[in-house]
């Protein structure tokens, strides 16, 4: 049984429009121009701010996520933007040609379909943001996709929380898409990094301050000076080529007030590098205490012993290492990271 | 706890018959007030249960009305569809003094009837019985396309939004065409 839903009072349709999940948001708008210009006023005068943005392109696809605080802010789909070389896998019967892509109705979410894929990327994006009247929150992209970073640097005043460069599967040797990326992109919690990039990629400038890094392979390429200059509360290497001599340096460091913001590190190192001995000047005392480490994602882990090392203005941390992972704790006993 | 009778000069209604609630308290008398719908049916229903009704409730506190005096002056409705009064009533008695659920098993089940009913509470300013009703609208559209979504909840295409445009211009020119006119011709 049909509901006109434009019939009824205005306190009434704000109820209703509130009580509709962003995605659905999304699909309605695309029934008239009307009905969107109204989503677009509700939006403007009540801006959903518990809701977080999020782009994320890899691949042959890319998409609008969109994540709520009532839902931890687990993402889900409201829009994407295919090439039209996909509409060949499927059958064309349910498209919409629109003016200058073509629609369908994906499970719960439309798709759009563009000869362009950065177009289609822009496309989504404007289309979503303008009309929830919010910022890109979290950028989620592959190399192919690297303009992006520019492209929302300048479209809004507002920094990226999340910026997250994920592996281009049409890569081998993502170096410049990967400096790029260090040098250009700024978000204020999470730089995540996960791209290929070859054996002589270095790079030479500060990366942070922000609450983690993530560096989740090919993390061959972080130096000593890297390490020492990254401004990170968690820092979490995967494939860290650093020494014995490097760790020591950078214990030596961190006593002497380096990285003061620096809660966590954690390096997953690539070489048969064996710490059997530290430095005598950095007065290290063995431990065999366990303690437990817990993220702000609720993930928790325990810290079995290890050795304690004081900095200079007091404060302690507990050194671990076990099957070529180092790690260093800031503050012992059951700590909050 | 209501009755319905026909018209305002029908047979007064029951009394409610309730047990004591322990022999320590004395009991209070409940009070009960009269509404009626288009239909004129008056409905009786007692104040505990139209607290849910912001407007009654609003309406109610206002008069200090005796038994008599309620039952001699029902809040006439006329908005209201004496089905949907009906069906508002007796969600209004099924939830009297409990404090509503999240999800309600009681609201009224005729989809038919849903546009109705959301007007009617809305006006009587039931916001509990709204929240149900509008959770029921936007479920209707869960996992559908804009084209279906079109058609569950009668939004206009664009051509028909502009053709009523252009339709509402001319029409608004004629008037102002006739109304100076009229004015010209008051003038001669």
């Amino acid at each position: 049984m049909p509901f006109p839903i434009l019939r009824t009072p205005f306190v009434v349709l704000s109820e209703i429009i509130n009580l509709l999940e962003p995605n659905e948001i999304v699909t309605a708008s695309f029934c008239s121009k009307n009905l969107k210009r109204l989503l677009k006023r509700h939006y403007q005068q009540r801006k959903p701010l518990e809701w977080r943005l999020s782009i994320v392109a890899h691949g042959f696809w890319g998409r609008v996520d969109i994540g709520k605080l009532s839902d931890e802010y687990k993402k889900k789909p409201v829009l994407s933007a295919k090439h039209v070389f996909e509409i060949r896998h499927k059958s064309e019967h349910k498209l919409i040609q629109m003016n200058g892509y073509k629609r369908e109705f994906s499970s719960e979410y439309p798709a759009l379909y563009f000869q362009d894929r950065a177009k289609g990327l822009k496309m989504i994006v404007e289309y979503a943001t303008d009309l929830f009247n919010l910022d890109v929150y979290a950028l989620l992209i592959d190399g192919v996709r690297i303009w992006a970073i520019d492209w929302i640097n300048n479209r809004q005043k507002t920094m990226l929380v999340h910026f997250e460069l994920k592996k281009n599967i049409c890569s081998l040797d993502g170096d410049e898409e990967m400096d790029c990326a260090l040098r250009n992109a700024r978000a204020s919690d999470f730089y995540i990094f996960n791209e290929i990039v070859s054996v002589n990629f270095r790079f030479n400038g500060k990366l942070g301050p922000a609450d983690h890094l993530l560096i989740l392979s090919y993390g061959h390429w972080v130096t000593l000076d890297n390490l020492m200059n990254f401004d990170f509360i968690i820092i979490i290497i995967v494939g860290s080529r650093l020494s014995v001599s490097d760790l020591n340096s950078f214990l030596r460091h961190w006593r002497a007030g380096g990285s003061p913001r620096l809660t966590y590190l954690r390096l997953h190192l690539k070489t048969d590098t064996i710490l059997e001995n530290f430095d005598e000047d950095l007065e290290v005392v063995e431990t065999d205490e366990v303690f437990k480490c817990r993220f702000k994602n609720g993930q928790e882990f325990d810290i079995n012993g290890g050795y304690r090392i004081q900095r200079i203005d007091g404060e302690m941390a507990t050194i671990h290492f076990e099957d070529g992972c180092f790690e260093l704790v800031v503050s012992i006993s059951d700590i909050v990271l | 706890m209501s009755s319905t009778e026909q018209g305002t000069s029908s047979a007064a209604p029951a009394e409610p018959t309730t047990a004591p609630e322990s022999a320590a308290a004395p009991e209070v008398p409940e009070s009960f007030y009269y509404v009626h719908g288009k239909d004129k049916v008056v409905h009786k229903v007692s104040a505990g249960a139209l607290q849910h009704s912001a407007l009654i409730h609003g309406m109610i506190s206002n008069l200090g009305y005796t038994e008599e005096q309620a039952k001699a002056n029902p809040f006439p409705f006329e908005n209201i569809d004496g089905d949907i009064l009906q069906m508002v009533v007796d969600w209004c008695n099924q939830h009297k003094g409990k404090p509503t659920p999240p999800e309600d098993t009681n609201l009224p089940k005729q989809k038919e009837k849903l546009f109705d009913l959301v007007l009617a509470v809305n006006y009587l300013e039931i916001k509990e019985l709204l929240t149900y009703c509008c959770k029921q609208v936007a479920m209707m559209v869960k996992g559908k396309s804009p084209e279906e979504i079109r058609e569950i909840w009668m939004i206009p295409t664009d051509a028909e939004d502009e053709a009523a445009e252009k339709e509402a211009k001319k029409r608004a020119g004629k008037e102002a065409a006739g109304e100076t006119a009229a004015a010209a011709g008051d003038a001669k």
